[in-house]
Order: structure tokens, then sequence, then C-alpha cells
């Protein structure tokens, strides 16, 4: 009987709380749900606080406008982001700003959110479909070519030279991948040891990765070249470990506060960086002002800079590196 | 003889209400979930509705059908943990099916073989090498995976529109279907796989043997067949989900379900099977499947963050599993 008591408390509980927060329904506000690979890189922390920044934005010229921030329950798995795609779908959010896991699997359920009446505007990695408002994004294959040039540099143009691919299947590494290995065709001297070994998505499998492209090529490797941050963070780590970096030329791609003081301790020697921030920012502005009725341009180029410890203490670098967080996200 | 059987009779009529109350017990579980969110939500028409009833029911298709095949293994007393290993590669050999230019009947059917295939490897492992069954399917959970990332290079394979991709559609093309065809197809295929479990002789010696392996072996049955008949059977069913899940994603994925085998067997026990065997109704698991389907769907709604979907569904997995417990105790001393 006790217990039954304890439920119906608990059952009251969360309708009062339900009631509660039903209670502030605006019905002009425009809601987006913005839908990242994952949550934990600090890369989709930035995105995060620039679509909150949009939204502050436009509620502050008097159109409401909410940010739900949902990614997959697993980070790498797509059929979960298809499965949060789809509950928005039917939840009826008035648009969706998605950075998809994939270049196709994900078409299916952005095209079936069209024709329910939720347009979505694609950020970050390209979607194989026509069914988008617009692509709000780094030109990743810019991005894998400044690499490649950092590191034929750093190098004199001659030397043994590692790219630890990060996972199977996704555009926006898999371009950055190209541009590099299209650029330092430019080096001729430049020769690539291993290109073929994948990552995979955490930094746990990154390190794993590196650790056995280490015990193989770690002899001999010059230059080493790692395509977004997890694999970054996963080689450092295994430089460090072994007591190779700083030894090894290291160029890697996106940022996080161990990569500054990596290159501080010139075991980096350059990292691309995106302006994930101002890609959330512009994506969220784009949903909602295409929602507005105003026509969006299908392609929006958000950025790359290249930073070495030369440039690192600039006043843009910075602004670039520390995006204002707190000011967003609480 | 007469005498025993007679005395167990009246016992069940005595607990006749009580069984079908534990029966419903999973069941009751779900709708006070639905109930909770709908509350919660404060927006019925909308959660309830046939737009997102079908998206939630497209999204149970392949951790059901999964639990199908795993609520016979676990009645037998074993436990597959190659299931989402398993997945990837079915996926990926029905995509590389369909790309070779097979039709796709063919292509589909290949990957559900290929699924029977590794069960059969499960089954052979765990009765002729003495392998136990956790440890046998942990390998196949590596080895399948290397092999679906090997034979697709590493790389995802994307397949050209065919009718397999109309699989789980969430809204159908064909609107008379009202749910996806794959959500057909898995009701079908738990309604065919409680009657064998339930009425067959195959169904009533797995029973008997996940209850007392030694005791069914006395009475005649080649245990180790049998066993070997279930990874099979389990593993047609683990190459059907995969073949879903390549519908879904349009493409062979070697790297999808990752961490799915845990669903699966979530859905199973949520649902009242018993991982020390002998015990588990195959609508029990569907229940199970769909009250961890419409948790995440909710929790979603409610604009709830993942970590609290993660506490929420590992909390229900002990708590279902406590609350069997408790009340399995007090049916013993009744």
């Amino acid at each position: 009987m006790r217990k039954l008591v304890t439920i119906v408390v608990i059952l009251a509980a969360l309708v009062v709380w339900s009631c509660d927060r039903s209670g502030s329904k605006n019905p002009k506000k425009i809601t987006v749900a913005v839908i990242p690979k994952g949550t934990s890189h600090e890369f989709w922390k930035s995105i995060h606080a620039g679509s909150i920044k949009a939204a502050r934005e436009f509620s502050s010229a008097g159109h409401e406008v909410e940010v739900i921030w949902k990614g997959p329950l697993r980070e790498d798995d797509r059929e979960q982001q298809i499965q949060v795609v789809e509950g928005f779908t039917s939840q009826g959010v008035n648009g969706i700003v998605l950075a998809p896991l994939d270049n196709r699997a994900l078409v299916r359920p952005v095209e079936e959110a069209k024709n329910a009446g939720v347009p979505t505007v694609i950020i970050d990695s390209a979607l194989d479909s026509n069914s988008i408002v617009s692509f709000v994004a780094t030109d990743n294959r810019k991005g894998g070519m400044l690499a490649a040039d950092r590191l034929g540099e750093l190098l004199g143009g001659k030397g043994k030279v590692i790219l630890l691919r990060y996972a199977e299947g996704s555009a926006s590494t898999q371009d950055r991948e190209d541009g590099f290995l299209q650029e330092i065709k430019k080096y001729p001297n430049v020769e690539l040891i291993s290109t073929d070994q994948y990552a995979g998505a955490t930094r746990d499998t990154a390190k794993r990765a590196s650790e056995n492209l280490l015990n193989r090529f770690g002899d001999e490797v010059q230059g080493i070249f790692c395509p977004n941050e997890s694999t970054t963070a996963g080689m450092l780590s295994a430089l460090q470990d072994i007591g190779k970096a700083g030894k090894v030329m290291f160029v890697g791609f996106d940022t996080s506060q161990s990569f500054i003081d990596a290159m501080r301790a010139k075991q980096l020697h350059g990292i691309v960086v995106q302006n994930p921030f101002n890609m959330g920012y512009l994506g969220v502005r784009t949903m909602v002002e295409s929602l507005q009725g105003k026509p969006a341009e299908k392609r929006i180029d958000t950025g790359v800079t290249m930073i070495t410890p030369d440039n690192l203490d600039a006043a843009d670098t910075q602004a670039l590196l520390h995006p204002p967080l707190d000011q967003y996200l609480k | 003889m007469i005498a025993e059987a007679k005395s167990n009779w009246t016992i069940s009529s005595a607990n006749l209400a009580r069984s079908w109350l534990n029966r419903l017990g999973p069941l009751l579980g779900l709708i006070l979930v639905i109930v909770i969110f709908t509350i919660l939500i404060g927006d019925p028409e909308r959660y309830l509705s046939l737009k997102n009833l079908r998206t939630v029911l497209a999204q149970t298709v392949i951790v059901a059908i999964g639990a199908i095949g795993m609520t016979i293994i676990i009645i037998s007393g074993g436990i597959d943990l190659s299931v989402g290993s398993a997945i990837a590669l079915t996926g990926v050999i029905a995509a590389l099916g369909i790309n070779s230019g097979w039709p796709t009947t063919l292509a589909l059917a290949a990957g559900i073989a290929v699924g029977g295939f590794v069960g059969l490897v499960n089954g052979v492992a765990i009765t002729r090498l003495r392998v136990v069954p956790f440890i046998a399917t942990l390998g196949m959970l590596g080895v399948a995976r290397g092999v679906a990332k090997g034979i697709a290079g590493s790389q995802t394979v994307n397949i050209p529109d065919t009718w397999a991709n109309d699989l789980l559609l969430t809204v159908p093309r064909s609107q008379w279907l009202l749910v996806a065809p794959g959500v057909w197809i898995a009701i079908a295929l738990a309604v065919m796989a409680a009657v064998m479990l339930r009425r067959t002789v195959f169904g009533r010696r797995v029973f008997a043997l996940g209850s007392n392996e030694a005791a069914a072996r006395a009475c005649g049955i080649a245990t180790d067949r049998l066993k070997i008949y279930v990874y099979s059977l389990a593993g047609l069913l683990f190459g059907l989900a995969g073949v879903m899940q390549m519908s879904r994603l349009r493409q062979g994925d070697p790297t999808v379900a990752m961490g799915l085998e845990l669903d699966v067997i979530a859905a199973v026990v949520i649902g009242g099977g018993s991982l020390s065997g002998g015990e588990g109704s195959i609508l029990g698991s569907m229940i199970g499947a769909l009250i961890m389907a419409f948790l995440r769907n909710g929790c979603q709604q409610i604009g709830w963050p993942n970590y609290i979907q993660e506490i929420i569904i590992g909390a229900l997995i002990v708590i279902a599993v406590a609350i069997d417990r408790w009340r399995s105790s007090r049916a013993a001393i009744a």
C-alpha cells in the first residue's frame, strides 16, 4: 500500500511539473532542432553555442526562436542519428539543422522530414540530396590542402609521412584526406608510408590505431597528418606515451585545449581550424531566414585557418580558438 | 503419475490468474511508460498520433526481430553477443549482392542465409568445441564485424533504389498498409515464433534444454544438435534484422549496430526472459523492445538529454528483472 502511495505521489508530481512546463507555450515561436554527430567533442559545443547565439539574436529582434540540441545516443551510429531525425519530424519542429554522419544513410529521413513539412539545413558534412535548404560548412578540401602545405614546409619538402584516416563514410574527413593527398603530391620527395588506416570514432580507438601505426612505422616516420579532433588527440597521446612527441612533425585538425598546450610544447606543429561557432550560427540563421521566406544560398562556406606556434597568440587566432562558450552554454 | 499430473493441474489453475498477471507485467509496464510520457509531454494528440506511432514502430523493427531470435536462445539457456556484428555483416552482404546485379530477393536471401551461417558457426563452437556461449559469441562479435569491414573494404556499400529500400519507410508507399511493411513482417514472425515455442515439440524441447540441460539429455533430447538448430534459427532472424538495417540506411554499413546486442538482450530481459534459461516469451520480448523505443522517443520529445535516456533504460532493466524475481519468489512461497 505504501508503495502504491509513493507511486501515485511521484506521478502527481510529474503531472504538476509538466503542466508547469507547458504553460509557457508561444504559438508564434520557431523551434529549430540542431542535430550534431556527437556531443562530447569540443567542436560540437562551439556549434551549439553558435546556434544559440543565432536563436538569441532572432529572439531579441522579436522573432522568438528556440534551439533544441540533440545528438545520437551513440556517437558514430547512423541508425541512432536517423532515429533522432525521425523523432523530431514526428514531433513537428519547424526546421532541422543536421550534421549528417553519412552522406547517404541520412537521405531517407531528411526527405521524409521534407515530405512532412520539416525542412533541413545541412551543416559540417555533405548530404547526397537535393531536398535540403542549404549546405553550411567548412571547405574541408581546402583544409586538407593547407595541412599538406604546412607539413611539406615543415619537412623541407622531404620525408616519410603517415595519414591516419578518421572513420569510414564520413564525408567531411574524407574531403580533408583527399585534399591532403592531392596537395602533398606537390612535394615529390615526400613519401606516404601509410594512408589506409582508419582511427574509428573515439579518442580511444584513435589512440589504439595510432599505437599500432607507431609500432610499425615509429622509427622511420617524419611527418603525420590527422584529419579531425579525435584522431589528432589519439595520435598526440600515443606519441607522448612513447616519447616521440616533438620529434615527429605533426599537423592536426580541429582544436582543443590539449592541442594548444602541445603546440606551445612544440609537440604539435600546426592545426587546421574550422569555425564551428560560425557554422552553428549560420546554420540556424539560414534555417530561420528560410522559414521566414528569405531564399537561401545553396552553399555557405564557414572558413578554415592554419594555426601554427607562430600565429598562436595573435588576437584573431585567439578569438577563433576561444569562442564565447560560457556566454551561450551553461 | 496421474495423481501427480492432476495436482499440478490444480496448482496451475489456482495460479492461473496470477500467471496471467505475470504475463501481463511487461504490457502494464509499456502502458505505464506511454501514459507517463503522454502526461509529461502534455500533447497527447502529437505523441499518440499515427505519425509518431509509425515512427516508433519502424524504429523498433530491428531490435524486435533480433529479440525474437534472442528469446529462443535465452530460453535455451544460451546467449548471443554477436547480434550487432551479425546485423552489420548480413547488411553488407545483401548490399554487395544488390550491387553486383543479383535480383533483390536473392541478395536479401543471401544476407539472411549468412546470418544463419554465423549462427551455425556459433552453435558448432558452443557444442563441438565446448566453448561457453558467452565466449563463443563474444569471439564471433569480433570476427563478424571484422569480416564485414573486410568485404566492404572499410567503406559503406551504397545501394541503388530497389523495393528493399521501402521495407522500413515510416510512411509506407501503399497507404493501406498503415505502418512500414517491415513492421508487419516482424509481427508475423513474432506470432510464428510464439506458436512454435509453445505448441511444437521443438519449442518444448528448447524450454526443457534451458530449464535443465542434464534432465533434457536424460530424456533423450539430442541437446547438442538442438543447440545448433537454436543458434542457426536465431542467426537467420539476425540476418533478417541486418537486411532491415540495410533497408533503413540504404547502404550496407560495416560499423552499424555496435552495442545493439545489449538492446536486444535488454528487450528480452525486460520482457521476462531469464538469463539462466527456461523462461521467456516472444510477446514479452516484443513489449520489451517497444518499451525501449517508446522511452527513447518520449525522452526526445520532452527534450531530455541523451544521458538521461541511458540512465532510465539502464535502471529500467534492473527494475524489470527485480520485479520479476520478486514476483517469482512470491509465487514460490505461494
